[in-house]
């Protein structure tokens, strides 16, 4: 069986800074890879890159089969829609629409909008009661937990988390770690980025970067 | 979904999006009254210029007599012809027979030569309605007729309201009676009105005029369209004109308008400009929200159309608002100029409306320039 994720040769090049200097690697599907790396390995650009938020300067990075990188604007806009659902660290959530309707929004940019399951995949993450509320009314794990039941509401083949624990206290680094624990129990296929070797720990597998290049793939059961 | 998120984005951003309102409010308030008041002008400035008197006479072509100083006559059956043709509403015309006799206060002294119009004495007021008639009810029952008589005449022969007046012409003679004083502030000073039958009977002149003076209360093109008629169905007459009047009227009427289009355009230039900083300024808040929009799958049509939808909708309320506002303006605008109301006009509403929301979409273009976020780009903070 194929990789869900096959990247090979990946350069990634921002002037003279070479972010991405010939990387490859495979994520199979329900796989969780955790990304780690100093800051300006290139961990986030890698992560753009599989979401189709940046293109390579070179390489090739074939998802399900079909290489992004030689997709147009219009194909990349439809590839986000249907094949990821990106977590970020910022939260990243609209501010002047409600948590029920930021996940409609993915919803609307998706297909159609369905009030019932976007409600029912916030009470999944524990938000019943803040369906309504805005994100300024929102705690940091809630508006994380929001941000993840949008990254699943179209039930992408890839989640991309980028550091998705970063900005939250302990208490709410558990509850965000636990639904990734639950989704990946659920068969779910997540790439991680994350600076916490515990977090790293949760993952199947560890991928480690330094200047752009694949220093280390640690398979975490063989450290146990 | 869509106008939950249009709701949404017109709610988030009200302090900003209230400044470009009141902009477009203003701007339409504004133009809206101009434009009313243009499409009103044509009325209002028609019926000023009336009170000027006649802008229209009608003569007799050419040649002339065998003896040049016999004076050319026409027909008064030339009024009926005018008449017959379809007059513009409002239209007042009287015939005039002008000829120079003699006149005297009183049996015992001297007459002077005097010229002695004509003319339909009830028409006057609606003809020369600048003209100051003091006048005076004649005692009834009066064998002689009254007779207007201009300021200057009054004073050499040393008449006064009510004083009789005997007018001769060869060796014809008319006893009347002063029925009114007037001062117009020019030639009509030096001359003395009678009833048409009254000069054409003294000049032995029975059906003869000289001329016919029409009050045409119309813009200079209807003018122009019912002078070339008459002209065509009256081949033995000249219609000139008012010179003076006519091309005055004209460029007072041009000029108002250039005057009122030229701000208006002003106005729409300066609204557009201000919904230009506004949404310039409301561009940059909204880059971190459009790269998020398109990470989650929205494509830049789906997204502009939301933003231009809120600009539109902002551009439709302020113009609704600016229109309402603008026809009380005109309103206020044509008592205090022209001393009249202004009749409300519907096309001012979807004028300005359109105006408005297509200043309101091209103030809106920094929003297009979104359309060039890369969500990556935003996400590092690099734009």
């Amino acid at each position: 069986m194929s990789p869900l994720v096959q990247v090979e040769n990946l350069v990634k090049q921002f002037g003279k800074l070479r972010a991405l200097d010939g990387l490859s690697l495979t994520v199979e599907a329900g796989e969780w890879i955790a990304v780690m790396g100093p800051s300006g390995s290139g961990k986030t650009t890698l992560i753009n890159i599989l979401g189709g938020l940046d293109s390579p300067t070179s390489g090739s990075v074939l998802m399900d089969g079909a290489d992004i990188a030689g997709l147009g604007e219009s194909e990349l806009v439809r590839y986000r829609a249907e094949k990821v659902g990106f977590v970020f660290q910022q939260f990243h959530l609209i501010p002047y629409l409600t948590a029920l309707e930021n996940v409609m929004l993915a919803q609307y940019f998706h297909s159609i909008t369905d009030e019932e399951q976007a409600a029912a995949a916030l009470r999944r993450v524990g938000l019943a009661d803040r369906l309504e509320h805005l994100p300024a009314q929102l705690s940091g794990g809630e508006q994380q937990r929001v941000a993840i039941a949008r990254a699943l509401i179209n039930q992408p083949k890839l989640i991309l988390a980028d550091e998705p624990t970063g900005n939250l206290d302990e208490a709410n680094e558990q509850i965000v770690l636990n639904i990734f624990r639950e989704l990946h129990s659920a068969g779910h296929t997540i790439v991680m980025v994350t600076h916490a070797p515990a977090i790293a720990r949760l993952a199947d597998r560890r991928i480690e970067l330094a200047h752009g290049r694949l220093e280390q793939i640690t398979a975490v059961s063989a450290e146990v | 979904m869509f106008w939950r998120i249009w709701w949404r984005l017109l709610r988030g951003s009200r302090a900003r999006l209230a400044v470009a309102f009141l902009a477009i409010a203003s701007g339409a308030t504004v133009c809206a009254a101009l434009l009313n008041l243009q499409f009103d002008a044509d009325r209002k400035l028609t019926r000023e210029f009336r009170t000027l008197g006649a802008n229209l006479v009608v003569s007799p072509a050419g040649p002339l007599g065998a003896n040049p100083g016999e004076p050319l006559l026409m027909s008064e059956h030339v009024l009926d012809h005018i008449a017959a043709i379809s007059a513009p509403p409002g239209t007042v015309a009287a015939p005039y027979l002008y000829i120079v006799g003699r006149a005297a206060a009183s049996p015992n002294s001297e007459p002077k030569n005097v010229i002695i119009a004509g003319t339909h004495l009830s028409e006057m007021s609606s003809l020369a309605p600048f003209w100051k008639i003091d006048t005076m009810e004649l005692p009834e029952p009066d064998p002689n007729k009254g007779c207007l008589v201009g300021k200057s005449v009054a004073q050499q022969l040393g008449l006064s309201l009510g004083n009789a007046l005997e007018l001769s012409y060869g060796n014809s003679h008319e006893q009347l009676r002063v029925s009114g004083i007037v001062t117009a502030g020019g030639p009509d000073d030096n001359q003395v009105f009678v009833d048409l039958p009254v000069a054409q009977r003294l000049a032995g002149l029975d059906g003869r005029i000289s001329l016919v003076q029409l009050s045409v209360p119309q813009t200079p093109a209807a003018i122009e369209q019912f002078t070339s008629r008459i002209a065509a169905q009256l081949p033995g007459v000249t219609v000139r004109p008012i010179r003076q009047l006519a091309e005055g009227e004209g460029r007072l009427f041009s000029r108002i308008k250039g005057l009122l289009l030229a701000t208006v355009i002003l106005i729409l230039v300066l609204t557009a400009l201000c919904v230009l900083a506004t949404m310039a300024a409301l561009a940059m808040d909204r880059r971190l929200d459009v790269g998020l929009m398109k990470a989650l799958g929205g494509s830049m049509r789906q997204v502009l159309h939301l933003f231009l939808l809120e600009a539109g909708s902002l551009g439709l309320a302020g113009g609704l608002v600016g229109c309402g506002a603008g026809l009380l303006l005109s309103e206020w605008v044509g008592r205090r100029v022209f001393g009249a109301s202004v009749t409300p006009r519907l096309e001012v509403l979807p004028i300005t409306l359109a105006l408005m929301v297509g200043v309101s979409l091209a103030g809106a273009f920094p929003l297009r320039l979104l359309a060039r976020v890369k969500p990556a780009v935003i996400f590092r903070g690099e734009a």
